[in-house]
């Protein structure tokens, strides 16, 4: 089950570099003092080519509007998104279409992402269509050969979304995703709304697709237990900003802000007795407004260890240890 | 685990009426909650778990009917009464909340004005009494500034707090059973904590007993007492929360704590998915219906409805488990699955 994610560590199939989204939410009277919603505010990220990196955090933080940006479905405020010798951040969207076969997403509700007057064929095709690949004929092959790879098989060509459960849907998500051979899939709470038991199945299938077709994977979750089980490396976001990014047993072992702290202590332990002990880094309160923000600090105002330092000065993404870095003055 | 039991649930069956027959939902479900616990109902989707607590409050669908069964409240028969002698016992005595308080709380009116409605409504108090008493509630589910939020709209709180508003309301005739269907689902784990402390505090606070409902193992260790797990329409097992989660002895119970990634290992390790999928409940299988994606089914599991097995010498409470292999004529080799818990992961 080792996948070796370290073979070639350090060839970095994405450098993200300060990006910023910021939606307007108000135009302000007339014109003035406009509010801006700071959705992704600065973040700094390298996805390795071959990893699986996981990314977390409370709704509201920032991931998944991250991963859209990314994706170019927002073009970003600001920032550099460096892929394959592009900028994407940049790029005008006709210039974007040779990237955009490259990257394919996931989504978390395969009902609502899959059109459902269209049969699986179909739908399945579509990528390959839109890229221009093949014709009719080895499209459908292709399909057929799909249907297989995500264990499903060729007679459920012909059907409809509404006639399979939620598994074979994400199934069906899943094989559109992988349509055009992509380097990077971005998996967006992509298992959140299945049943435990089909989790693990599809789970284990992406798992078992990384090492067959070489893919990269940002994993988007706030399901911790199964990020930390999936993942090689994992960043911790809170309101727009990465605050921790760490490998998966250095973050849970060793967490060393505040925020991943309370978060990973929060995690629901399928174990009475691991339940039922008391921690304190209980989480208190709730996620602040990413319209207005704290200053300094965006974690001060839900943080035991804040003081003036932390209203004043931002803390800067710092290594701490191999490949650890943290945003936090007092962190060591 | 001598006082009489609150409710009492007997051969609890429920169906919905389609064009396409019968999605037989609840399949002869019964169990006590006592006064004062709180139990967990785990399950997955359509495993019969919502429909079960639904069924007893009188609160289904038009096509859905209790067919058979009963379920009784400190002596009373809750099945069969009329819609207006139930929402009595409703709003007194057991409370309910749901995983999305958005859309139980109306958008165009204050929180303090539903909840002092709820309060007039079920109360013989003045207006200002009726505030007072919100202000009580507020305080005692841990909203912060409680009187300026009272004049708040539904909008301006987050969703951890929409759920504590609805708690509130629940809590506004001291019922003696609470029932939470997925109450923290929708909420993010921080927040999930939060509302799962506050419901144990309360639990213990205020003496009521809690049904907790939900798809969530996690959640279960947390606060349950006593832990009942369902699938295919049907109770699989039951027993004491400490005892079940040491040891699982039905096949089901312990596929689900396998799919679950242990988060204390270190050593990465493939998860044990469930093969398959849930059973269709138009046309539910004859016997245990698990058996299909059982690793340990025997001819037996698939041609007969097995009872539920007591497991000898359980403490602190009963615990039972549906399955045949612990029939004393099963295969002595798979019974021994049973003796010492799985290890799963690292």
């Amino acid at each position: 089950m080792d996948k070796q994610p370290h073979m070639r560590d350090d060839e970095v199939l994405m450098r993200v570099r300060d990006l910023k989204k910021h939606f307007q939410v108000s135009a302000g009277f007339f014109g003035q003092n406009p509010k801006f919603l700071k959705a992704v505010d600065g973040v700094d990220l390298d996805i390795r080519r071959g990893e699986t990196l996981g990314l977390v955090g409370e709704s509201g933080c920032g991931k998944s509007t991250l991963a859209r940006t990314l994706i170019r479905l927002y073009s970003p405020t600001d920032g550099v998104i460096e892929f394959n010798g592009a900028d994407l951040a940049k790029l005008k969207e006709k210039d974007l279409a040779p990237h955009r076969r490259d990257i394919q997403m996931i989504f978390q509700d395969p009902y609502a992402s899959l059109n459902g007057r269209m049969n699986v064929r179909d739908l399945i095709a579509e990528p390959l269509e839109i890229a221009g690949i093949g014709n009719d004929k080895s499209r459908t092959a292709r399909v057929h050969e799909l249907l297989e790879v995500v264990g499903l098989n060729k007679d459920h060509a012909n059907r409809f979304p509404h006639e399979f459960s939620g598994g074979q849907r994400q199934r069906i998500g899943i094989a559109r995703a992988i349509a055009l051979n992509p380097q990077l899939v971005i998996c967006d709470e992509a298992i959140s709304a299945l049943d435990v038991s089909i989790q693990a199945q599809v789970v284990n299938m992406l798992e078992d697709l990384q090492k067959e077709l070489g893919l990269t994977y940002l994993f988007i979750t706030h399901d911790l237990s199964m990020v930390k089980h999936i993942s090689d490396r994992i960043g911790v976001m809170y309101l727009g900003k990465l605050v921790e990014i760490a490998p998966n047993n250095a973050l849970y072992d060793d967490p060393k802000h505040p925020y991943t702290r309370a978060l990973l202590a929060s995690i629901p332990i399928a174990d009475p007795v691991e339940a039922r002990k008391d921690n304190q880094d209980q989480m208190q309160g709730e996620i602040p407004s990413p319209i207005d923000m704290p200053s300094g600090c965006r974690f001060r105002t839900r943080c035991p260890l804040a003081t003036d330092l932390c209203a004043e000065q931002e803390p800067e993404l710092k290594e701490l240890a191999d490949n650890h870095k943290v945003a936090c003055h007092y962190a060591e | 685990m001598s006082s009489a039991p609150l409710l009492k649930v007997d051969n609890l069956t429920t169906h919905f009426h389609t064009s396409r027959g019968d999605v037989q939902a609840v399949r002869g479900v019964s169990f006590d909650v006592r006064p004062g616990e709180i139990l967990g109902i785990v399950g997955e989707s359509g495993s019969g778990k919502s429909i079960t607590c639904l069924s007893i409050l009188g609160l289904l669908k038009a096509n859905g009917e209790v067919v058979e069964g009963s379920a009784d409240f400190e002596g009373k028969l809750l099945t069969g009464l009329s819609d207006k002698q139930l929402r009595t016992i409703r709003g007194d005595d057991i409370a309910m909340i749901f995983q999305d308080p958005m859309t139980s709380l109306n958008p165009t009116l204050t929180v303090g004005e539903q909840l002092i409605e709820t309060i007039l409504a079920h109360k013989p108090v003045s207006r200002s009494e009726a505030r007072k008493r919100a202000l009580e509630l507020f305080d005692l589910v841990k909203i912060p500034s409680a009187a300026s939020r009272l004049d708040n709209y539904p909008h301006q709180f987050s969703g951890g707090m929409r759920q504590r508003v609805m708690i509130a309301m629940a809590l506004t005739c001291d019922p003696k059973l609470l029932i939470a269907d997925e109450p923290t689902t929708a909420l993010d784990v921080t927040i999930q904590r939060q509302i799962l402390l506050l419901l144990k505090d309360l639990q213990e606070e205020l003496g009521m007993a809690i049904i907790l409902i939900t798809h969530d193992l996690g959640v279960i260790a947390e606060v349950a007492d006593r832990i009942l797990v369902m699938y295919g329409g049907m109770v699989m097992e039951t027993g004491d929360v400490y005892d079940v989660f040491e040891s699982p002895q039905h096949p089901y119970t312990t596929g689900l704590l396998h799919s679950i990634p242990d988060v204390r290992s270190h050593t990465k390790q493939r998860l044990t998915p469930i093969p398959g999928s849930p059973p269709d409940m138009l046309r539910p299988p004859e016997g245990c219906p698990f058996a299909p994606r059982c690793p340990h089914a025997i001819q037996q599991c698939l041609e007969a409805m097995p009872p539920l097995f007591e497991r000898p010498n359980a403490k602190p409470t009963v615990h039972e488990a549906r399955c045949w292999l612990h029939h004393e004529e099963a295969p002595k080799a798979l019974q021994s699955i049973f003796d010492a818990p799985e290890v799963s992961n690292g």
